[in-house]
């Protein structure tokens, strides 16, 4: 633990030079400013800027590129709050209540929320990673299939608590999320399914595709119905409303906790996309939360907790590349290649062997989460002000941008035609009064379920046991129980004080 | 948006997830359910193929005896004709954009939004609909390099 | 200067044969468009923008080329693509083994990587089996030996079924009658977190992945899935010198271009690829990444991917997949 500590003191010398500390800030920026942009994630938006590092020294190079990791993360949910138009897959659960806080007026808090839980539970999770890489990396490794599917099981059974008027309807949703999730090719067969013999679904059907029509499609159709005339949203005035209140910061307390903690954990597993701690978050967040009937209308908690679990889950996913050189996602698949290419050798012995690039980058963490946090909240009126654009060049901005996004997944005009599916499909879908976010849900976590399992079992050789006498994947089971549970407890709770808050 | 059941909602849209349940159910039995070394690929399908069904049927039967939920406020129809309408502008852009390219789709549809809807005057709808997809070229093809859709016919 | 140089060809061509010499000065104009399978990060992906990075440096490339991410169905996308990009000289891809495979097993396919122009073969990627460090298996005979003992109770990670590892491991299993399970992960980094945590016995991983987990001594390699034995790991033996005499099954990564691309285009890119294998570094990427630099022409890589297919072929339905093409 002392070997961290020393280390990050040389780490911040490396980091606090000039140009180095520049290369930062220039990242976060960069990375911010196209994270805004839907469609272009945290991944893409790495890949395009690439080539800019690579005329810089190794150390300012990487760092840069971490900046631009982070930034990117950052601005993901800017359009999130302000447009219901997810920027990338895991700002989707930040649509939720961070939209609704915007059509109450209070979209510069709620653009300040998501950037204060950012920098908690990012910083959070550097914190960790320099106190406790090596053990929590060899501690990941004993997660493998059974405990995932545990892990998935939590994260189905938090449907209960997402669901709206009807339980019933919630449950539908989240099984047309998990048809659609099968869509494509089963990875243990090659066989395809439900691809009614068109070959571009053969991949499956795009996540952000789904994200986008059902969120960002369908409001602008229902804005456009309910005859919205000269502002989407209410803009703050005066620097106050800019900024959260008291009340709604002391609200989000528990949030940052849960978002850190959720977060950093399932990013470093290897495998688990970052829409699932962001989910994950907000579900523990509803569970545990005395005033569930707010969620979903604009509680400020409810966008904290996925907020700062996408951001804890960056810095979750730096441990298993830095300590054993395995990427856990697309992002860091990147920087892994850029290491490499730049003559390092990302492996346990990475720290040993260049402590200047490891302890470097460790720190321009935590330089890279005040630069954002600094950068962002100045920042939050000026992103406002989209809000300002009138609303006839707005809505078909927004449905650009979204075709944009869906086009450049594939390159085939299949995409758009399936965004627009999407769009009707959301938009009835509120009409008809069946939630949206368990359809989400299903569709990010069904996938990984259902491999999972299949997975253990071929491990197992058949025998179901594999996924309860784990000691990990039991704990997750008995979880997912409680939540289960917890809206009975909820309602004798509620039928004992006999209050009846009516929303 | 205003939360409301249509008339019959639930029994329509019921009746189309049964069907959707059915078909999941039917076609999970092409192929592997359970082979020697765990589930198949019929496995998960089939299991939420059946629950998908079941409850669906359930909220057909609640819609039937039950009638439609008392309802908060009347439907707003003439508001989803326009939904609709600007949905289905939205779907036309898709061949627009196959033969002249996703600039002068998104041209359109700018100018659609600026004369039909928000009623704006001719000059400045046409200045707006020319300077945006202006600056989308500027954004994602030039600076970011992310590829648009370009027409079959117009090559842009 | 340059029109003065073209000026300069052309008249020396007007003596000569007109045709060939007009070829060699055709120049792509403006940005290429390179696709690749994967999304960013992805195998593929990470490799061309390493490599497209190299050749910038070095100043082979002449023009901006920019990497395009056609995900979905494997190959499928990216295929599909290229097919509707029939005749484009602007546009190239990086195939990798899985077009081939794919294009076998999905009858949803509209194009396949025999439609395409095939341009340059540019590596192979040896493989290794590797096994935990305090595995009890010494070398590949016990691991082999153990699942014969134990039939289905040892596991590999891996990939899809149709992926190099999985072919590998059916023509191991009929080579030795040995049997063992299978389980397919969709990343990498996920096929070896399960072989750290010692959830799975055995993997076949990519040297790169594997070199610094061998060195930091959480890893060991038994055996190399190369014809001969790569720089990088001079004491591993390979298939055929452990004892196994079984086809090489190699994995091949290179440039191809749409259906009907031009023949002075073909000659270009093909010259472009055949200047790339030499220069500096490009080369000492392919080093660093255990790469086994494998120039091909057009010519020799059409006859190569038809040959592989038809190896493959054989394979996946002795294996028992269905194969629709």
């Amino acid at each position: 633990m002392l070997d961290g500590v020393y280390g990050l003191i040389h780490g911040f010398s490396v980091a606090l030079q000039p140009s180095v500390l520049l290369w930062c800030v220039v990242g976060c920026f960069l990375g911010t400013i196209i994270g805004i942009l839907p469609g272009l994630g945290p991944a893409a938006t790495i890949a395009i800027l690439l080539p800019l590092t690579f005329n810089m020294d190794p150390t300012g190079g990487i760092i840069m590129l971490a900046g631009i990791y982070y930034g990117a993360k950052y601005g993901g949910s800017t359009t999130s709050i302000l447009l219901n138009m997810p920027g990338e897959a895991s700002s989707v659960a930040s649509c939720i209540d961070g939209y609704q806080m915007a059509r109450k007026g209070r979209a510069g808090a709620a653009l300040g929320i998501a950037a204060i839980a950012s920098f908690v539970a990012g910083t959070f999770g550097i914190v960790i990673l320099t106190l406790l890489a090596p053990p929590l990396a060899e501690f990941a490794l004993r997660f493998s299939s059974p405990e995932f599917f545990a892990l998935m099981v939590v994260g189905l059974s938090l449907v209960v608590l997402l669901a709206g008027d009807s339980k019933l309807k919630s449950l539908l949703s989240l099984i047309v999320g998990l048809w659609l999730t099968s869509i494509g090719t089963d990875l243990f067969t090659g066989q395809s399914r439900f691809t009614f013999g068109y070959s571009e679904l053969v991949g499956g059907v795009e996540f952000m595709v789904i994200a986008v029509g059902v969120y960002a499609i369908a409001e602008v159709m229902s804005s456009v119905a309910a005859g919205e005339k000269t502002q989407l949203l209410p803009v703050p005035r005066g620097l106050r409303n800019y900024l959260p209140s008291r009340e709604e910061l002391k609200a989000c307390r528990f949030a940052f906790v849960n978002g850190s903690i959720v977060g950093f954990f399932i990013g470093m597993l290897p495998g688990a996309a970052s829409s699932v701690s962001s989910f994950v978050a907000y579900g523990i967040e509803k569970a545990v939360s005395k005033r569930k009937e707010l969620f979903g209308k604009g509680a400020p908690e409810g966008l904290a907790a996925p907020e700062g679990a996408n951001n804890a889950d960056s810095s979750g996913a730096m441990l298993p590349l830095l300590t054993f050189g395995i990427p856990a996602g697309g992002s860091t698949a990147i920087m892994l290649s850029a290491l490499i290419l730049w003559g390092f050798r990302p492996g346990p012995l990475l720290i040993v062997e260049s402590p200047d690039l490891f302890w470097g980058l460790v720190a321009s963490m935590y330089i890279g989460n005040v630069v954002l946090l600094i950068m962002n909240l100045p920042l939050v009126p000026l992103f406002a002000q989209i809000l300002r654009i009138p609303l006839g060049l707005l809505f078909p901005m927004i449905l650009g941008v979204s075709i944009v996004g869906a086009y450049a997944v594939s390159g085939n005009l299949f995409d758009v035609t399936s965004l627009a599916f999407f769009g009707v499909l959301g938009y009835v879908m509120v009409l008809l009064g069946f939630p949206t976010a368990p359809l989400i849900l299903g569709f990010v976590l069904g996938d990984s379920m259902e491999r999972a399992l299949r997975q253990s079992l071929s491990m197992s050789g058949g025998d179901p046991m594999i996924l309860i006498d784990r000691p990990i994947a039991a704990t997750f089971l008995v979880i997912a129980l409680l939540i289960l549970l917890s809206p009975l407890v909820g309602r004798l709770r509620r039928a004992r004080s006999d209050v009846v808050t009516a929303p | 948006m205003k939360r409301s059941n249509l008339f019959g909602g639930d029994v329509i849209s019921g009746a189309l997830l049964a069907a959707l349940g059915a078909y999941i159910t039917l076609a999970s039995d092409q192929w592997t359910i359970m082979a020697h070394d765990g589930p198949g690929p019929g496995f998960f399908p089939l299991i939420y193929g059946v629950i998908l069904l079941v409850g669906s049927l359930a909220l057909v039967l609640m819609g039937l005896f039950k009638g439609p939920a008392p309802r908060e406020e009347p439907l707003d129809w003439a508001g989803i004709r326009k939904a609709l309408g600007i949905w289905l502008v939205f779907a036309l852009m898709i061949p627009v954009m196959k033969y002249f390219g996703f600039l002068i789709a998104l041209a359109i549809l700018i100018f659609f939004f600026l004369r039909a809807i928000y009623p704006w005057r001719l000059v400045p709808s046409i200045i707006a609909s020319v300077l945006t997809p202006i600056g989308f070229f500027i954004i994602f093809p030039t600076l970011l390099h992310v590829e648009l859709p370009v027409g079959a016919w117009t090559g842009f | 200067m340059k029109l003065k140089h073209v000026v300069a060809l052309t008249s020396i061509a007007l003596a000569g044969t007109f045709a060939v010499s007009a070829q060699a000065e055709w120049k792509p104009s403006g940005q290429v468009n390179v696709v690749v399978h994967t999304g960013p990060g992805g195998g593929t992906d990470a490799f061309g923008r390493a490599i497209l990075t190299a050749l910038e440096k070095d100043k082979v490339l002449e023009n901006t080329y920019i990497v395009q991410n056609k995900t979905g169905g494997g190959s499928t996308a990216a295929v599909n693509y290229l097919g509707e990009k029939a005749g484009d000289t602007n546009t190239i891809a990086i195939y990798s083994s899985v077009w081939v495979t794919d294009s076998l097993v999905q009858a949803e396919a509209k194009s396949t990587i025999l439609d395409l122009t095939p341009i340059a073969n540019l590596v192979l990627e040896p493989a290794l089996f590797a096994v935990k460090a305090d595995s009890p298996y010494k070398t590949l005979k016990d691991f082999t030996d153990a699942a014969k003992a134990n039939p289905g109770k040892l596991k590999q990670s891996g990939g899809s079924v149709t992926a190099r590892d999985a072919v590998v491991r059916n023509v191991l299993m009929k080579n030795t009658g040995a049997d063992w399970a299978f389980v397919s992960f969709p990343s990498g980094g996920e096929r070896v977190s399960a072989l750290l945590g010692g959830h799975v016995d055995i993997m076949m991983i990519e040297p790169s992945e594997a070199g610094e987990l061998i060195r930091a001594g959480r890893l060991r390699a038994l055996a190399q899935v190369a014809d001969a034995r790569i720089p990088g790991f001079p004491d591993v033996p390979t298939l055929k010198e452990a004892g196994f005499d079984v086809p090489n099954v190699p994995q091949a990564r290179g440039i191809v271009g749409p259906p009907n691309m031009p023949a002075d285009a073909v000659k270009y890119y093909e010259a472009l690829f055949a200047k790339a294998a030499k220069s500096e570094g490009y080369t000492k990427y392919l080093a660093d990444t255990q790469l086994d630099n494998k120039y091909m022409d057009s010519k020799t890589l059409g006859a190569f991917i038809k040959e592989y297919q038809g190896n493959l072929r054989t394979i996946l339905t002795g294996a028992g997949v269905k194969v629709v093409r």
